[in-house]
């Protein structure tokens, strides 16, 4: 039974990883850059709830989420608009990559120097507690709550993005660069976009994730690495794949910890490892 | 040929110039030169950019206390264990590596480096996350320490800055840098890829591993948390990018700013580690946008330089032989 349960846990946890994936991949599958500085970002939106919450002790810091959101929204677009969009088109597919990773590396070390390399995290009171009993099963309702959440933005995404005037701009976009100008799409522009919902998103996981377990400046390379595979093992650019792909990393993740209690991320690492070498197309392959 | 004697004879006779701190602080120069020569071999000649190559630097380091240990002999004797385990460890990784690129391969390195790096601080034969100290320290000699060390380490810098020359000049460097400029062209003239990217991953495996043996041997002690710390990577990165991604001068450079900066912040500025990685990170982020080559090649074509240059003038056109033959052809 109390396997049943890690595996319950392992799977709500999983929503949660399948939001921190969803950002990367979305950026990814525009326009083939891998943003390094994604888990960076994440983590300075979680010191943003909490300083939030620290200023207005008396809204419940889930309320938070909305200042922050909006403001991840706007330090993507100008981190597109200022930094990315400057190599975005450069003939070396390592330009990005060794950009993005400058951009990470002074983000952290920022962080270590503003807010102390601490520990923290946010609460948010009796909720965090808070557990529903079904057919003998503890399942935190806060856990149950984020994976509803994931599953939510997924469709909201997915609809996004098939349904609106804005979606077929961004799929175009992605598919044919030069070709969009033509009728009158500005590419860069429609980056920066991308970039604030990629980040926008991301400060929903990095938020959640920081009332499920606590931080500190450094966790910002566990948190892309987490996402990345959640990208990999889902299959590039399928947003449901990066759901089944979070769900088996939180399961690997609560499997391990419940056989050695400190072994970390290592057997979500493994499980990743593993999956790459039998299969290194992903659970699912598709396209956007 | 002059310049190498002179350059020999002054790592030969520095050590008894310095004092002991500049002669700390110079063989660290000279390391991490070798390390970023290493990942600049990958990154700027075989087009692979590793996030984890802090790995090869603990295993080369690991290697090197272990076998000293088991077979209680001075450290520097069993040294050419640290390349060869750092080596192997890299030949079996490329068979899962390769199948990936650009960034898949980057960041599954750098989940790679994280897996062995929490199986090492689980495992308490080589001292968990405490670490462990170096078992035959007694047996070395410390009145020579220091500047042994200072000459293995600009010996090293030298052999490898040679060696990387040699290698860019002949055929084998030729079809490296094809490969990373356009790996299609170079398969459809014979090239073999995969085969040009993993020697020059084993070797930039191996070099790490011996300057990484070297660094840790240096402090007489090693833990994981130092050894499989991501910023040797963030490291040897940046002293590439900003010096000259793929070419042999760059890193030279980088290497001269990565030292001028931190003593520089860290000492009359008084500022902390994390300002000087900031400070770092943002001239990175400048020269990637201003000049993405790296420093050195701008500076080279603005004045003309040439050092350890490995460009070749490229052949004449055949069109040139052939165009005249053909219109006397239609005059006659």
């Amino acid at each position: 039974m109390i396997w049943v349960e890690t595996l319950i846990n392992g799977a709500l946890l999983g929503g949660l990883y399948a939001l921190l994936g969803i950002g990367l991949a979305l950026v990814f599958g525009v326009m083939r850059v891998v943003n390094i500085a994604h888990g960076e970002f994440m983590v300075l939106s979680a010191f943003c709830a909490v300083l939030l919450s620290n200023l207005f002790p008396q809204v419940s810091p889930l309320l938070m989420l909305i200042p922050v959101i909006a403001l991840s929204f706007a330090v993507g677009w100008l981190y597109q608009a200022v930094i990315v969009n400057r190599v975005v088109t450069s003939p070396d597919p390592l330009s990005p990559l060794l950009l993005t990773f400058g951009v990470s590396v002074v983000l952290r070390n920022v962080m270590v120097e503003i807010f102390g390399a601490d520990v923290r995290s946010l609460q948010v009171g009796e909720l965090s507690r808070a557990s529903l009993e079904i057919a003998g099963l503890n399942i935190g309702i806060m856990p149950l709550l984020t994976l509803v959440l994931a599953a939510l933005l997924f469709m909201a995404l997915q609809l996004v993005l098939r349904r609106t005037e804005f979606g077929r701009i961004v799929r175009a976009t992605a598919d044919r660069r030069d070709i969009v100008r033509l009728s009158g799409v500005k590419p860069d522009r429609v980056y920066n976009y991308v970039m604030g919902l990629s980040l926008a998103l991301g400060a929903i996981g990095g938020v959640l994730l920081a009332v499920r377990s606590s931080f500190t400046p450094f966790s910002g390379a566990e948190r892309l690495l987490i996402a990345f595979e959640v990208v990999v093992l889902g299959g590039l650019g399928s947003f449901w794949g990066a759901l089944l792909g979070g769900i088996a990393l939180g399961m690997a993740q609560l499997i391990g910890l419940k056989i050695d209690p400190n072994a970390g991320l290592l057997y979500a690492h493994l499980l990743f490892f593993i999956m790459l070498l039998i299969r290194p197309s992903g659970l699912v392959s598709s396209r956007v | 040929m002059a310049c190498a004697i002179v350059l020999i004879a002054v790592i030969a006779g520095a050590p008894f110039v310095l004092n002991e701190g500049f002669l700390r602080l110079a063989t660290e120069c000279l390391l991490l030169l070798t390390m970023a020569q290493m990942w600049n071999l990958l990154a700027g000649y075989a087009g692979l950019v590793s996030l984890g190559h802090q790995v090869f630097i603990a295993f080369g380091a690991y290697a090197l206390f272990l076998t000293s240990g088991w077979l209680e002999v001075t450290p520097i004797w069993v040294l050419p264990v640290a390349p060869l385990v750092a080596g192997a460890v890299a030949a079996i990784i490329a068979f899962p590596l390769f199948r990936l690129r650009d960034a898949y391969f980057s960041i599954a390195m750098w989940v790679f480096a994280e897996i062995i790096g929490a199986f090492t601080m689980k495992s308490q034969e080589v001292g968990g996350t405490s670490g462990m100290p170096l078992a035959t320290s007694k047996l070395i000699d410390f009145d020579w320490f220091e500047p042994t060390m200072f000459w293995l380490a600009g010996g090293l810098t030298l052999v490898t800055i040679a060696a990387l020359y040699k290698m860019m000049t002949s055929s084998f460097g030729l079809g490296l840098m094809s490969v990373r400029d356009n790996d299609l062209a170079a398969m459809s003239v014979g090239v073999d890829v995969r085969h040009n990217r993993f020697i020059a991953f084993v070797l930039s495996a191996a070099g790490c591993g011996l300057a990484g043996a070297l660094s840790f041997m240096g402090n007489l002690f090693i833990a994981p948390l130092a050894a499989f710390d991501v910023n040797w990577s963030v490291y040897m990165m940046f002293i590439v990018i900003i010096g000259g991604i793929g070419t042999l001068e760059g890193p030279i450079l980088g290497v001269i700013i990565f030292f001028g900066l931190r003593e520089l912040m860290t000492g009359p500025l008084g500022l902390s580690g994390g300002w000087y990685l900031v400070g770092l990170g943002i001239i990175a982020v400048v020269v990637m946008i201003v000049a993405p080559r790296g420093i050195w090649p701008a500076l080279r074509d603005r004045l003309g330089v040439r050092l350890l240059d490995v460009h070749r003038a490229a052949p004449r056109p055949a069109t040139e032989i052939i165009l005249p033959d053909a219109s006397e052809r239609v005059t006659g």
